[in-house]
């Protein structure tokens, strides 16, 4: 029967586990991988409508004439550098034209919806900003179109062809 | 000598004739050491997949204990300011079990492949890598690496 110190068990027992802890302990072994991944630039531009239309109207009761179609939706991908300037610009090819009579192609504006994006006025000479951004993503949003009406127009049917350019840098 | 004398030395003794539990053997190797992801239209591989990698093991010594390979990243992936968070990559394992899938992580060991008792032939497994492609990753090269361990117990 053990009579001595209660204290004597415990440093018994922490002895013991000091002798037997090199005992103790996970053994390992270990290799290494090395990943790597490449992301390029890249721009991908999709547009609702590839057509749109301004049927004839009144000068006095409809002073811009909305298109036909609606608002326009505009889906804009891209890759490029860190907090890298997207655009999306938009350029006519002419006037409106119809034989030789012609309508300046800057009654044509735009209001637009949607981050990043702006209204603006068609351009035959100078790419106009549709939207803008920062850096990579998928962005949306939509255009809506309307020509000023007026009463100084030719009759006849115009049109113009508007050049869009989505620049991942 | 005191009964306190003679307790540790029967502890001691104790302790070295026990069977040790750190006396396994382990053999592990990784026959690839490095994968690439190359690039891709998100819109038409939405994940991307790189070659799987080999891995070898052996355990012995180690009748009664379990053994476990885990993998875990040094950091996300990562290209000068920007980065790929490492969630961003998982994996597939052949043959299943022992092996199992999984999502990386830089904070955890996850466990790939995992079983109990002695290995005591040279086995070998296989790790598939997948990384989820998106349009909002930068431009750039991105790394990361990746250690794989064998652990009994």
């Amino acid at each position: 029967m053990f009579t001595g110190n209660i204290r004597q068990p415990a440093l018994a027992a922490l002895v013991a586990l000091v002798v037997w802890a090199p005992g103790l302990g996970a053994s390992t072994s270990a290799g290494n991988v090395a990943v790597s991944v490449t992301v390029s630039a890249a721009a991908k531009l999709a547009l609702g409508v590839s057509t749109i239309t301004f049927v004839n109207a009144d000068p006095d009761l409809v002073a811009a004439i909305p298109a036909s179609e609606g608002a326009i939706a505009i889906t804009a991908k891209a890759k490029t550098a860190t907090g890298a300037l997207v655009t999306l610009t938009v350029i006519a090819n002419n006037d409106l034209a119809s034989g030789l009579d012609a309508i300046a192609i800057t009654n044509v504006k735009w209001t637009a919806s949607g981050a990043g994006f702006t209204a603006g006025t068609l351009s035959k000479t100078a790419a106009q900003t549709v939207a803008s951004w920062s850096g990579s993503g998928a962005r949306t949003g939509s255009q809506s179109y309307a020509l000023t009406n007026n009463w100084s127009y030719p009759t006849g049917i115009f049109s113009a062809t508007a050049t869009y350019t989505l620049t991942a840098p | 000598m005191s009964r306190w004398v003679a307790t540790c030395l029967v502890a001691g003794i104790a302790g070295w004739l026990a069977p040790a539990a750190g006396a396994q053997t382990l053999t592990f190797s990784v026959t690839q050491t490095s994968i690439a992801f190359a690039d891709a239209d998100p819109d038409i591989t939405p994940s991307l997949t790189a070659t799987g990698v080999t891995l070898n093991y052996k355990v012995t010594g180690n009748a009664a204990g379990a053994w476990r390979i885990t993998v875990m990243s040094g950091t996300d992936l990562t290209s000068g300011s920007a980065s790929i968070p490492i969630g961003n990559l998982s994996w597939t394992a052949t043959p299943s079990p022992p092996f199992q899938a999984g999502t990386m992580s830089t904070s955890v060991q996850q466990t790939v492949a995992s079983g109990t008792g002695n290995v005591n032939t040279t086995r070998t497994g296989t790790v598939v890598f997948s990384l989820v492609n998106a349009w909002t990753y930068n431009v750039g090269t991105y790394s990361a690496t990746l250690t794989f361990t064998l652990t009994a117990p």
